[in-house]
């Protein structure tokens, strides 16, 4: 039986943090797989850093909240802040490569540390607004909870009815996450 | 006639406020009333966006000491009404529901803790447990249920108004922040389906007849003149609600009998406790879960009993010892050394509960066992 995962993704509000954990704990939930997925929220309605808690596993899930998580996922430097408690010897730390004067912010104790271009390969492949999409691509090979085809799936579901009107934008939220998948397996 | 919600049973993946939409619905309740406020705002949400297709009600108030009374009046007319709120605005509701206790009326309400005291946090706490086992001016003749998952939420939502009518005492859901908004599967059921068959409502007011020559007068009195007239009512009160506490009281426990310590929670925190208790186990540690399913009434004998075996009784909970002085009081006499790992308005996780008890004294410490040659 696998081994539950734990997974911290940490952004700025509006980077689609939330979004990406929710899809992903939607996918496995439709594998059959036990998956708990829980925000963080403040008073504020926008902005500040935006934190998703998300556990995948095959015995339903206990606490929806942990201390350590197997990976953790910072998108910016406020969340590289924010989140580098959360690393332990067993964490796989993944951060945007893009991120400035965070040299010295980052966590010690992590197992492996993992900088990715994501903004950047968004931002001259893609489009900015798949961003998000590319760092599902990154956490879904770097994880290994959910099959890729289970997630387009929940993708379609989710963003089917804009599709159907923009097709190509199927096409490119489909390759942002071939590409942050790709991204991670370069490194691994 | 508007279509059946859940046809049999299926299974779902949602946030828990949505749980207690459906839950209603499925229920058969008929209106809700309420106030918005974080966390609990979508449940009102989820119910208005079914209501048109069931044919079901919704009123939204100026505050909840309104929501409160417009629910209490719902009842009086007969309705399986419910409300929800949290924090401040549970605490402007205990005086309506104060009334309702006075008056026996099946009110239901579903509880979202958030921080405390006063506005706080939106986020979570387990701070609310005083306040909805017994707050009011009275003398907590109340119906508590403390969820810890999302079934829990379905099945409790469903459970709460067939107690409240049953047995006609307000009846509590206590959930949290976290339950309102996370989200984890679930199966979701018409109740029928599972055996389940909903207590039917009656009118207080309003029923047919010449009061005192068909009927007997219906008397709803919340005011007496007299201290005796007062103590009369609540003797009988007290008792009806003593004689039916340990058929309402329900609970949850694994390993406790030969637990050298027992690791007692409640709603959310006990997920936590039950995974660092078994967790526990397994490295050889003799540790026992107890959770109240019933924060009121308590299962007592239960608690009691688990209070005679082990040394020690552990509680954790997310508010600075409201739950711990529920179980003292019942199990007053007891030897047990009471230890505590009290977190108020923050969330407990499993590695803090297993450090809590490795850290404890006395304890038989496993893992160094000698093999004899």
């Amino acid at each position: 039986m696998a081994k539950r995962v734990k997974i911290i993704l940490a952004g700025e509000g509006g980077q689609g943090v939330q979004s990406v954990a929710e899809i992903i704990a939607e996918a496995a939930n439709e594998e059959g797989r036990e998956a708990l997925y829980i925000p963080n929220f403040g008073v504020e309605q926008r902005g500040g850093v935006s934190v998703a808690y998300l556990q995948i596993g095959d015995e339903p899930i206990g606490a929806p909240k942990f201390l350590i998580g197997d990976i953790v996922v910072a998108l910016s430097d406020r969340a590289v802040r924010r989140t580098k408690q959360y690393a332990g010897p067993e964490t796989l730390f993944v951060y945007d490569s893009g991120i400035e004067n965070i040299e010295n912010e980052l966590p010690g104790n992590a197992k492996k540390m993992l900088g990715i271009p994501a903004i950047e390969v968004s931002k001259k492949e893609l489009h900015p607004r798949v961003f998000n999409i590319v760092i599902m691509g990154a956490v879904l090979k770097a994880s290994d909870v959910v099959a890729v085809e289970n997630v387009k799936t929940a993708v379609e579901r989710k963003l089917g009815y804009i599709f159907e009107k923009k097709p190509e934008l199927r096409e490119m939220n489909f390759r942002a996450l071939d590409r942050g998948f790709e991204l991670v397996a370069s490194q691994l | 006639m508007p279509e059946k919600p859940i046809q049999g049973e299926k299974r779902v993946f949602m946030t828990g406020n949505e749980v207690v939409a459906w839950a209603a619905v499925a229920a058969e309740a008929e209106i809700m009333y309420g106030y918005p406020i974080t966390p609990q705002n979508e449940i009102m949400h989820y119910w208005t966006r079914m209501l048109p297709k069931y044919g079901l009600g919704f009123l939204q108030t100026e505050d909840e000491l309104s929501a409160g009374f417009t629910t209490a009046g719902g009842v009086l007319a007969g309705r399986r009404a419910f409300t929800a709120t949290a924090g401040p605005g549970n605490t402007l509701m205990q005086e309506p529901l104060s009334m309702a206790e006075a008056m026996r009326l099946p009110v239901v309400v579903i509880v979202q803790q958030r921080g405390g005291p006063s506005t706080a946090t939106v986020i979570y706490s387990q701070q609310e447990v005083t306040m909805t086992t017994l707050g009011g001016n009275g003398e907590g003749l109340r119906v508590v249920y403390s969820t810890a998952t999302h079934q829990d939420l379905y099945d409790y939502t469903i459970k709460a108004f067939n107690t409240a009518w049953k047995y006609r005492f307000p009846t509590f859901v206590l959930g949290d922040g976290y339950q309102a908004k996370m989200r984890e599967p679930l199966t979701i059921y018409e109740p029928a389906s599972w055996g389940i068959a909903m207590v039917p409502t009656e009118p207080y007011v309003g029923r047919a007849g010449m009061p005192g020559v068909d009927r007997e007068p219906t008397l709803l009195r919340n005011t007496y003149n007299v201290e005796e007239e007062l103590f009369e009512v609540l003797e009988q009160y007290i008792a009806d609600f003593d004689k039916v506490a340990s058929e309402i009281a329900e609970y949850d426990a694994f390993d406790t009998d030969d637990a050298e310590l027992v690791v007692i929670s409640h709603g959310v925190v006990s997920r936590a406790c039950k995974e660092a208790v078994k967790e526990l186990r397994e490295k050889g540690y003799k540790v026992g879960y107890f959770r109240p399913i019933t924060l009121r009434p308590l299962p007592v004998d239960q608690l009691r009993d688990v209070a005679g075996k082990a040394k020690k009784l552990l509680v954790v909970e997310s508010a600075n010892g409201q739950l711990d002085r529920l179980i003292k009081e019942v199990i007053y006499g007891s030897t047990a050394e009471m230890l505590s790992l009290f977190k108020p308005g923050v969330g407990i996780t499993t590695e803090e509960v297993v450090a809590r008890v490795k850290e404890i004294k006395g304890l038989a410490r496993p893992g160094k066992l000698r093999v004899l040659r």
